[in-house]
């Protein structure tokens, strides 16, 4: 009998990659420190580890809350939303991508309007990954993206306050 | 029989839908909506972000009214034959057509895809003339950001779920139209 473990079929969870996103949140919290009227090294760690934290919580429960919504579909696919949620986070390179080229190229300190369309827009196309992989309603749009919001506005709020 | 006809959707909730679920509207709906409504849409939209441009600039001392009105002008050709040219420029390089997608729907479905550009751009221009805000980057280029969903789902649409090469796409489209606007500015100063 074969073993899934969870894992009915398609690709294991080793073969999503999650690095890409990992590296645009470090990028974003790199360029946040640099926003800053004065650089400080303590600034850089402490926003590096905010944007970490901001990026494990938004993969990690975007996975939880697609296999909570979608319980048919994970009977079928134990890693369907692993996989969305891979796939539809690619799509904050174009936001993190584009806030280089605005501080670097046009000396703009906006980082955190790019962060913020970064998450949402990623979260919200992890959403319809999910629904294109046979999910049903508009919920697997609104819940990621409603998500997204909270923890972006969370991560703006916090690097606000940060010294 | 079945004699009850589907309801059609108005087009400003296309728009607006264009906004919160655009994926949806890009697969069913863009069928329905001419390439000149899409067009007035980003055009207004890019109308309103030059303008609050231009006000920026008028409030800092750096121009005059005249060049704030050429700048709003600006705004409207930017936004309706450079937003066209754009999904031009897409719809060839995606071979949009081998999918039995027209040049006009490239160009609804792209333009359409800045009603969220419009929403804040409208915001910005309604703070910037009431409290006196500097908002063309707040808003303005906030509202750019946004627009970068659609086009990214237009996109997709486009190049047949291509991911790589709707990411590099939306990239690029959203460098080309933030120096684009960057320049421009530069013109007004």
């Amino acid at each position: 009998m074969e073993m899934n473990l969870g894992y009915a079929d398609g690709a294991g969870p080793g073969e999503v990659k999650f690095w890409p996103v990992y590296l645009c949140f470090i990028i974003f919290g790199i360029m946040i420190s640099f926003s800053k009227p004065e650089f400080k090294v303590t600034t850089l760690l402490l926003s590096l580890f905010l944007a970490l934290i901001i990026g494990l919580l938004t993969v990690n429960l975007l996975i939880m809350s697609f296999n909570a919504g979608n319980a048919a579909l994970r009977k079928n696919s134990g890693s369907f939303a692993r996989e969305a949620v891979g796939t539809g986070m690619l799509f904050m390179i174009p936001f993190t991508v584009l806030a280089v080229l605005a501080k670097f190229g046009l000396g703009w300190d906006a980082v955190m309007p790019f962060a913020s369309a970064a998450i949402m827009t990623a979260a919200a196309t992890a959403g319809t990954e999910v629904m294109k992989k046979g999910a049903q309603g508009i919920k697997n749009v609104l819940i990621p993206s409603v998500l997204a919001f909270v923890l972006s506005t969370g991560w703006m709020m916090l690097t606000g306050i940060m010294p | 029989m079945n004699t009850i006809a589907p309801t059609a959707v108005p087009r400003w909730k296309t728009a607006l839908n264009m906004i919160i679920n655009p994926g949806e509207v890009v697969k069913n709906q863009m069928t329905k909506v001419p390439w000149p409504y899409s067009l007035m849409i980003s055009g207004l939209s890019f109308t309103l972000f030059f303008l609050q441009t231009g006000l920026d600039l008028l409030r800092s001392g750096q121009t005059g009214v005249p060049i704030v009105i050429l700048m709003a002008m600006l705004g409207l050709l930017y936004g309706t034959v450079g937003i066209a040219l754009l999904a031009v420029l897409v719809w060839a390089l995606s071979q949009a057509a081998d999918r039995g997608l027209t040049m006009e729907w490239a160009i609804s479905s792209f333009a359409l895809g800045y009603s969220a550009t419009f929403v804040y751009a409208l915001t910005g221009l309604i703070f910037s003339l009431t409290l006196g805000w500097k908002t063309a980057v707040a808003f303005g280029v906030t509202g750019v950001l946004w627009a970068l969903r659609p086009n990214l789902f237009t996109i997709r649409q486009m190049s047949g779920e291509r991911t790589a090469f709707s990411i590099a796409m939306t990239t690029l489209c959203g460098a080309i139209l933030l120096f684009g606007w960057a320049l421009l500015g530069k013109f007004g100063a």
